[in-house]
């Protein structure tokens, strides 16, 4: 069907530039409560995604381009979709812009295998894996689990020549670990997702996850803190990949005038105090969640600096928005690296400061930086006590935290989030609900 | 009334489906079928540049057998009738389904679709595309401070068929969502924005913005320009309604979807029968609410919707459940089984949740408050349905003061707390009442379209 739908719009002399995706989704999903297997599901989609560009004319007669989608399942009406497609193209008049031509596709890792090959065992042994994980604690009890393994093909054609493919697998995984002490309940709920089952590391992760729980029954309310907070680890990742870096530094939030980046120029509003930031949109992370050979308009993966000693090098642009401005095409995002720190991690857990373990949802503002977020489990750690605490709110902005930082000079890769595995934020505010 | 047409493909193979469970009924009692196909439009307009975009469709089919302790399902692309007989022959060797037999269900058949004035589907995409291009005509030249105007045009369009031994019933259903966004730049470069939607499960009739609306909107943003954080600590609030709401969808609207129960997941499983909150506190989930975002007539384990009183005068009810969680706790079922798509297994959750109304007005609820905080306009929450902790972040606040909200504004401002507390806390209730459209998630997937509202609420919590 791809080779009728590519000679379909082949004939249509109307268009300037088409692509097709032909994708692939293929996997399996167990779900368990106490005790028992609650679903089983078996997953299968296929479907055809096409993108038409057509030459229109702006209010000022100049050239001009509408662009219009349709997707099409397998034995679908294939001239009605092109034409719905390219009706859509012909109501719009941006800039003109092109597609990505033929280019060398690097080869990225994104298959884990057994996945690959039989999803409905791989997700059935991880879920088997967490409950005997599980069970190993006395204390803590598993009380929900899901495992969801997938494999997805992507085969992109276009109009300039470009014919790639790519596949990657995927699981997810989350888990509850609950623990009763009379009247008193506490959980941890955790969600973990890699492109391979082999960096989920589910037997420490849940070992780890277990003793949190066990400390939520001495967590304190949150005190009020200003002062140093520690992040590491996935807490961490989630911290840096929240969406800020992602935004301020597109050319599509440059060119809505929503970032106000500039390139050679400190993406810091206010001074650096701590050390230097570089940061890399990479999409070429081995087994990244982020990461795949090309992106959706067919842009080849690279490793782009973006932020070079707190100053922007470049935007990650797609091909559309690096036309608009004249920037380099760089494709979608990826995951975020970050250089190595010049510290220690020891050095950087210091005393006194507060280390946050799980937030609520950390969601902060992509625009200005701003965050409140609930914290669900934070240490307070000072004269050699370590006192879990729980509630209040990390108040803060991004950029700001990051402008007063020291990093880890050890690194460790989080599925989205390449880099230092511990940050400490010099001079933060933990807007507590005790003192 | 607007007309159910289903899709052809959908609608040549309804009639079969009832075919396909009678043979399998034998081997299967519980055995049912979900058609599913989910489309959408998404137009965007900004200063600078204009996008027609289909949204990301879904079409699948859903084949499910139960056999009292577990739910095996198939979910398979596209409406084919010889892959789903297939499937179906395949499902039912999985497991022994036969010991299982449902509790008794009465039979229902029907076709339904959502009510609009004026059907997206009649209106071509030129139309739509016109229509945002003259809200964003009408910011033009407000303010010079405005650096952009983003106008937002988001349509889904749902059509499900669901079949069983007891039901043969088919839906339409239509939400629309219309964002106007205002981007400013202050002089250090500092930018800010202000949003407002217009969103309901109905037609463009529900999408007007008036021109005092766009122009407190702008007023908003350039305001943010100059927003404070708030100082940490216990504040007497007035809650908007979409803070209500979004207080109300966090608190005892995950709280009480009942495969959390099963879970041990929710502490409100303790509490039923039990005080909860003020006894001014009503709450209901009600997927039959009329023009409602997250508004469905029957849900995709095909129960047909009606509203469940949740929270009664302060004192908790119900919770809102899914077959399985249903039927593991041996309680009744509510109309909450729902699936992100075809390719999702149902959970129970939530559709237009709400605190109801009360009797005060809002000035008579502001004359209460020497020194607090207007809660205006609510950006996102999450749920702690064990820990029963708050977190709601809005937008942005104003400075309530002698009983006046002043210009003093504070952005964003997390709320926190504990549900019960903060619950209890509730003093007066607004007689304004609404609902806002947004999406939830099961933690942070399983999106579905929901709504949240209630009147203005004056009570007490952490900001910061």
């Amino acid at each position: 069907m791809l080779d009728q739908i590519v000679n379909s719009l082949k004939e249509r002399k109307d268009l300037a530039g088409w692509t097709v995706r032909h994708i692939i989704t293929r996997g399996a999903q167990v779900y368990a409560v106490p005790q028992q297997v609650e679903a089983r599901r078996t997953v299968t989609g296929e479907r055809y995604r096409i993108d038409v560009l057509r030459q229109t004319s702006g209010l000022d007669g100049n050239a001009a381009m509408g662009s219009g989608d349709a997707t099409i399942l397998p034995g679908g009406d294939i001239s009605t979709s092109i034409e719905k497609a390219v009706l859509v193209a012909s109501l719009v008049s941006n800039p003109v812009h092109t597609l990505p031509g033929p280019a060398s596709i690097p080869d990225v890792q994104l298959i884990d295998t057994d996945l690959q090959s039989d999803s409905a065992t791989v997700t059935m042994d991880a879920m088997d894996r967490i409950r005997t994980a599980a069970s190993k604690n006395p204390d803590v009890g598993l009380t929900a689990a899901e495992c969801f393994g997938e494999t997805h093909t992507t085969h992109l054609v276009n109009s300039r020549g470009m014919d790639a493919e790519q596949e990657a697998t995927e699981i997810n995984i989350e888990f509850v670990l609950h623990s009763q002490r009379g009247e008193t309940e506490v959980e941890t709920f955790r969600e973990m997702s890699a492109r391979r089952v082999a960096d989920l590391n589910i037997e420490d992760e849940i070992s780890k996850r277990g003793r949190h729980t066990l400390d939520l029954f001495e967590a304190t309310t949150a005190p009020s803190w200003q002062g140093p907070v520690v992040l590491r680890d996935d807490v961490l990742a989630t911290f840096i990949t929240s969406g800020i870096l992602q935004t301020l530094g597109s050319a599509g939030s440059k060119y809505a005038k929503i970032s106000p980046w500039e390139i050679g120029k400190s993406v810091f509003r206010s001074e650096v105090k701590g050390e230097p930031l570089t940061v890399w949109a990479n999409r070429c992370i081995p087994f990244g969640t982020n990461s795949s050979r090309f992106d959706e308009e067919g842009v080849p993966a690279q490793r782009l600096p973006l932020v070079r000693e707190n100053e922007l090098v470049n935007f990650w642009a797609s091909q559309r928005y690096a036309d608009y401005l004249d920037f380099p095409a760089t494709g979608a995002f990826g995951g975020v690296e970050i250089a190595p720190g010049t510290s220690p991690a020891t050095a950087l857990l210091a005393e006194p400061h507060a280390e946050i373990i799980q937030f609520s949802w950390f969601n902060p503002d992509t625009i200005t930086g701003d965050f409140a977020t609930e914290i669900r489990l934070g240490y307070l750690i000072q004269d050699g006590k370590r006192i879990p605490f729980r509630g209040g709110q990390l108040v803060g902005n991004y950029l700001d935290a990051l402008a007063n930082a020291h990093w880890s000079a050890e690194t460790g890769f989080f599925g989205n989030y390449l880099g230092p595995h511990t940050i400490r934020l010099n001079d933060i505010k933990i807007a507590g609900l005790a003192g | 009334m607007t007309e159910l047409k289903l899709p052809p493909d959908m609608a040549e193979l309804r009639p079969v489906l009832g075919e396909i469970i009678a043979q399998k009924q034998k081997e299967a009692p519980h055995f049912t079928i979900l058609l599913s196909s989910k489309q959408g439009l998404r137009i965007t307009i900004d200063n600078r540049e204009e996008r027609v975009v289909e949204g990301a469709p879904s079409a699948g089919t859903v084949l499910s057998a139960f056999d009292g302790q577990t739910i095996y399902e198939r979910a398979i692309g596209g409406f084919r009738r010889d892959e789903i007989q297939k499937t179906a022959n395949e499902l039912v060797r999985e497991a022994n389904f036969s010991d299982y037999t449902s509790p008794e269900e009465s039979p229902r058949k029907g076709g339904f679709a959502t009510v609009m004035q004026i059907d997206p589907a009649e209106l071509s995409a030129q139309e739509k595309l016109d229509r945002c291009r003259e809200l964003h005509r009408r910011v033009k030249g407000r303010d010079p401070r405005i650096v952009n105007t983003q106008v937002i045009y988001i349509e889904s369009g749902e059509y499900s068929v669901f079949a069983s031994p007891h039901a043969d019933l088919a839906q339409r259903l239509q939400r629309l969502n219309l964002f106007l966004v205002i981007i400013v730049a202050g002089e250090n470069g500092q930018i800010q924005y202000d949003y407002k939607s217009k969103s309901g499960g109905a037609g463009w009739e529900v999408l007007d913005f008036t021109d005092e609306e766009i122009q407190q909107l702008i007023d908003n943003a350039i305001a943010l320009l100059g927003a404070e954080r708030i100082e940490p600590g216990e504040y007497q609030i007035i809650a908007a309604p979409g803070v209500s709401g979004t207080i109300c969808h966090e608190s005892f609207g995950h709280g009480v979807e009942t495969d959390m129960f099963l879970k041990q997941r929710a502490r409100a499983a303790y509490f039923i029968d039990r005080t909860v909150g003020s006894s001014l506190v009503n709450i209901v989930d009600d997927p039959s609410t009329a023009g409602g975002y997250g508004s469905y007539f029957f849900d995709d384990e095909g129960r047909m919707s009606t509203p469940t009183q949740i929270v009664e005068n302060g004192i908790f009810k119900r919770g809102i459940t899914d077959l399985y969680s249903a039927t593991a706790l041996s309680i009744p079922r509510s109309a909450n089984g729902r699936r992100q798509d075809y390719s999702r297994k149902a959970y129970a959750r939530m559709s237009n949740t709400y605190f109801e109304a009360g009797t005060s007005t809002l000035n008579e609820m502001l004359a209460q408050v020497d020194q607090g905080v207007y809660l205006d306009k609510w950006s996102s929450g999450m749920e702690d349905p064990q820990g029963w902790g708050i977190q709601v972040t809005c937008h942005y606040g104003h400075e309530i003061k002698g009983g006046r909200v002043t210009d003093r504004i504070f952005a964003p401002i997390g709320i926190s707390g504990y549900v019960p507390d903060v619950l209890q806390s509730i003093t007066a209730v607004g007689k304004e009442w609404w609902l806002e459209a947004g999406n939830c998630g099961k933690g942070h997937k399983e999106t579905v379209p929901v709504s949240s509202g209630g009147p203005h609420l004056l009570l007490k919590a952490r900001l910061g």
